[in-house]
């Protein structure tokens, strides 16, 4: 029978906002000595109320926009009521009825997936369980948070992967987000259940993921767990049904948390300690003018210079990457100029973490017009050591003395040192003409490394006709 | 002139030339409180200390020649609602027994920066839950004019306070009714401003989007005082108006009699309130009329309606407000229960008192799934309406004229069986909550028991001033808040 997977993706990124969602405190709060960022507001003390971050409103629309939405002109925060210890007000301050932003898409590899919402809310605080005891650490309670909740129209572990990698993309891109799974500012419950020919199983809600990996194998698990229990159990989907599982990333299994999901009541009213946002169309063009060319855009363009798609895509993966590509490009539309730049920036750069303050595109060029004279091996050295020093790479070059020689006439006559020095070789050579590499090779060794390989070899052939 | 007689600008004045000090003027409220509390039971907390460090302040202040501020040796009875940094404040409610906040509320602090004299923390019902202060968590105050009668509430205590002249201002919260009522049951004067006018942070929330702090007095002009200091912009408070604030005392005097429109809504003057009160409010129209005001009858919702909007979007709202009492960060709590949920059942269910509970209950009810729409959402919609027709009614006259309550001051422990009752005694204030508006409560006559008789003086959105004027000459042209309780 016919299996598809139905999954949606309800994504949790935090916003880098220098103060929280609703007061004051600074919002940072990883490896921050627990509850110092604290104040009335985001502690939930008697009498505090919260006064809106606009900062983050924009941030939300923005990123709103880069997912294709309707940004709602006008807005109202909602309360989510719940107890819990991290939660100080017994309520968290989110939307429902009117979010930002609705109805967006993504498209991986030519599959729209829909977005229903990105809305603004505040994170909770933290629990920490040691033995019997509950340590409360309030520095991430108010952190300001847009949750994107997906449409379930994602159909496999792989294309969920991928739009989870996209969506930490964008918002790396926007500048709004660190995005980073494993540090839990961004965050991705999956809700799967699967489609068995007419059929429909439970709907399971996976939380407690906390890597991009951990997305593909949960889902995965899912999938394969579901489809099992199904053919022994036939149980549908039904309004009630829905249970929340947790990843164990261990053991790479799903482990039910909680049944009955769907009878949670959270009691949501308007919020009204805070009027209804309103921005005005005038406003919303202003955010739009400040997102930058987005990532798709970027691929086309370098796909365009007659990049790679791989080269392309991995050029354009993070903003500060393609800005330092774009740099040193200076508007050229020399194809060759940009494949050289990409292979120096995705081979020798990357690993070392470039800063585009330090990049001087001058030099680039400088190495590009002289790479005739260069070994691939020291234009590689070089432009390391100019970026470290900021020295010119050409400079560098004739100070080590790698620039290859290409005087035939002081080539010839080391070449002819080197065939006097081993007449086996030649005798070799006269056998074999594929054995010219070691006659070439004594020659490069000769010549400290310096001589064109390719006039060298060149020279030893006609020497030896 | 006694001490207690004096004004807000009779003790700055006199600070200023030295006829008396902080101190002393402090020391004698003081020995007022503790001769005269015990009967009363207004305050929760009497703060003895923190008023003669703040009075020995100012008198040092003064003696070098410093600029004092506008409340200087005032002294104050805050409604233990409001948050104060330096004295325990417990909402009215066991949850937060001795209670120390982490800072002050935005009023508090502003009436201090102006040099008032914080002489203690008042009773109230519960987070303002009541409108007797028999829901409060402590004890019950008593009617300086009749001890075996309520004050009325929520700030009864501090109602009672200034009628009591165990102070000269005192700080309240109006949710429904709780500033005006207590004020009409005890003879003070008091407002309920526009939404928005005075900054709701660090005042322990009842129902956020109904409750308005305000002042207490003894007069209107000594109100238009406070109100000063109290209203404006805090960025702290979203829902604050970024309107500026117009110079009450300025324009306190400028009211052109002739021609003024007052109203008196038909659905207030009914067989169901007192007779007594019905004609002293009409008498006090009348008083108007004399000087060249015209009086319109005019129509406004019916107040029912008004109330049962209200028993809703509020109980609503206080059951999210009252979450944060969980005993996990603050007040009072359990020790040893099995398990995270037994904690908040034990918790909440020894700390709070009935009337919270029965609130908490309603408003859980209330917005749970399936019944949202019925009443919350409803009840919202109504909301807008009541809030249209009454700035409607108030274009075509300047002000409405209302009694504040049905009745005087009832028994202590006559209605405390029947909350119905109880709620319906807020149904001449409620509506004024509903819309938003300002209503100026002032003392307008006694019935036949000597039971004072409050007059409500509402306008449109922020036009306190005009509620000032009218209050004002009202107390020119009469003697009620002159008159003070045999205690």
């Amino acid at each position: 029978m016919q299996i598809t997977p139905i999954i949606g993706l309800e994504v949790h990124v935090e916003l880098k906002t220098k103060s929280k969602m609703f007061c004051g405190c600074d919002a940072s709060h990883f490896h921050v000595e627990p509850n110092t960022h604290t104040c009335p507001v985001c502690l939930g003390l008697p009498g505090a109320l919260p006064v809106p971050n606009i900062t983050a409103c924009e941030w939300c629309i923005k990123l709103g926009l880069a997912l294709g939405c309707t940004i709602n002109e006008e807005t109202f925060f909602e309360r989510k009521n719940y107890f819990y210890p991290d939660l100080p007000k017994g309520y968290q301050i989110t939307q429902l009825q009117k979010p930002f932003a609705v109805n967006g898409k993504i498209a991986i590899d030519g599959h729209d997936i829909r977005i229903n919402r990105a809305h603004l809310e505040e994170d909770t605080g933290k629990s920490q369980h040691v033995g019997d005891t509950t340590l409360l650490d309030f520095n991430r309670s108010g952190v300001p948070l847009v949750e994107i909740v997906s449409e379930p129209n994602i159909v496999s572990p792989e294309e969920a992967k991928k739009y989870l990698g996209k969506i930490q993309q964008i918002v790396r891109y926007l500048g709004i987000s660190d995005a980073d799974i494993e540090k839990g500012s961004m965050r991705c419950e999956p809700t799967v259940n699967l489609q068995i020919g007419d059929s429909f199983t439970p709907l399971v809600e996976i939380k407690n993921i906390a890597s991009l990996t951990g997305v593909l194998d949960a889902i995965q698990y899912e999938v394969d767990r579901q489809s099992k229990q199904f053919e022994t159990d036939h149980i549908e989907k039904n309004a009630t049904n829905k249970t929340t599982r947790g990843w164990d990333a261990d053991k790479s299994v799903t482990f039910l948390q909680r049944e009955k999901e769907g009878s949670a009541d959270y009691r949501y009213f308007p919020e009204p300690d805070i009027p209804p946002i309103v921005f005005s169309p005038d406003q919303i063009d202003a955010i739009r003018a400040t997102l930058p060319e987005m990532p798709e855009a970027k691929i086309a363009k370098y796909k365009a210079l007659n990049l790679s798609d791989y080269d392309a895509n991995l050029l354009a993966e993070d903003l500060t990457f393609s800005s330092i590509f774009e740099k040193i490009l200076s508007n050229s539309t020399n194809s060759e100029f940009a494949k050289f730049i990409a292979n120096l920036l995705l081979g020798p750069l990357k690993t070392i973490g470039i800063d585009i303050g330090k990049i001087n595109p001058l030099y680039f060029k400088n190495l590009y017009d002289k790479k005739a004279d260069l070994s691939s091996s020291a234009i590689k050295q070089l432009v390391l050591e100019s970026y470290q020093t900021g020295a010119n790479p050409l400079l560098l070059a004739q100070k080590q003395n790698l620039f290859q020689v290409s005087d035939t006439g002081a080539i010839e006559t080391m070449a002819k040192k080197v065939l006097a020095d081993n007449p086996k070789a030649v005798a070799d050579y006269k056998k074999n003409p594929q054995s010219i590499g070691f006659l070439i090779g004594q020659l490069m060794k000769a010549s400290g490394g310096s001589a064109n390989p390719k006039l060298a070899k060149e020279i030893l052939e006609k020497l030896l006709k | 002139m006694e001490i207690k007689d004096l004004t807000i600008n009779d003790i700055r004045l006199g600070l200023k030339n030295k006829k008396f000090t902080a101190v002393g003027i402090t020391q004698e409220y003081l020995a007022r409180i503790k001769k005269v509390d015990p009967q009363i039971n207004a305050f929760i907390t009497v703060a003895e200390e923190q008023a003669l460090a703040a009075a020995k302040n100012l008198d040092n202040k003064i003696s070098k020649g410093e600029e004092i501020g506008k409340l200087a040796g005032v002294p104050l009875a805050v409604k233990d609602l409001y948050l104060t940094q330096d004295i325990q404040t417990t909402a009215g409610s066991q949850m937060l027994k001795d209670y120390l906040p982490q800072y002050s509320s935005t009023i508090y602090s502003k009436l201090l920066a102006q040099d008032a004299i914080p002489v203690g923390k008042t009773n109230t019902d519960c987070y303002g839950f009541g409108v007797s202060t028999e829901n409060s968590g402590y004890f019950i105050t008593k009617n300086p004019w009749d001890l075996t009668r309520v004050p009325g509430g929520s700030s009864g205590g501090s109602a009672a306070a200034i009628a009591a002249d165990m102070a000269v201002i005192a700080t309240g919260t109006d949710t429904g009714s709780s500033i005006r009522q207590p004020s009409a049951f005890c003879s003070a004067t008091g407002l309920k401003a526009t939404y928005g006018r005075n900054s709701r942070y660090g005042i322990t929330a009842m129902a956020s989007s109904f409750d308005c702090p305000g002042p207490f007095a003894k007069n209107v002009f000594d109100l238009a005082i406070v109100e000063s200091v109290m209203a404006g912009k805090d960025p702290q408070d979203a829902t604050t108006s970024p309107l500026p604030v117009p110079d009450y005392l300025n324009e306190i005097n400028n009211l052109n009699l002739k021609g003024l429109k007052i109203g008196l809504p038909k659905q207030y003057f009914t067989e169901n309130t007192q007779k007594e009160v019905v004609d002293a409010v009409k008498q006090a129209a009348a008083t108007f009329a004399k000087l060249g005001a015209n009086i319109i009858e005019v129509s406004v919702p019916d107040p029912n309606i008004a109330l049962a909007t209200y028993y809703i979007i509020i109980p609503s709202e206080i059951s999210a407000n009252m979450a944060r009492y969980d005993g996990i960060r603050f007040g009072q709590s359990v020790s040893g229960t099995k398990d995270l949920f037994n904690y908040y059942l034990e918790t909440r269910g020894k700390f709070m008192e009935p009337e919270m509970k029965r609130r908490i209950i309603i408003g859980t009810y209330v917005l749970s799934a399936g019944y949202y729409d019925a009443y919350y959402l409803k009840a919202a919609k109504v909301r807008t309406v009541v809030k249209e027709a009454y700035q409607q009614v108030l274009k075509g006259v300047d002000v409405l004229f209302a009694p504040v309550a049905p009745t005087t001051a009832w028994k202590i422990g006559e209605k405390v069986q029947d909350p119905i009752q109880m709620y319906l005694a807020d149904i001449y204030t409620i509506s004024v909550n509903v819309a938003g508006i300002p209503s100026l409560a002032v003392p307008c006559g006694f019935d036949n028991q000597g039971l004072p008789i409050g007059l409500q003086i509402i306008g449109n959105f922020f036009e306190e001033s005009k509620l000032f004027a009218i209050g004002h000459k009202f107390q020119q042209l009469t003697d009620y808040h002159l008159q003070r309780p045999n205690i």
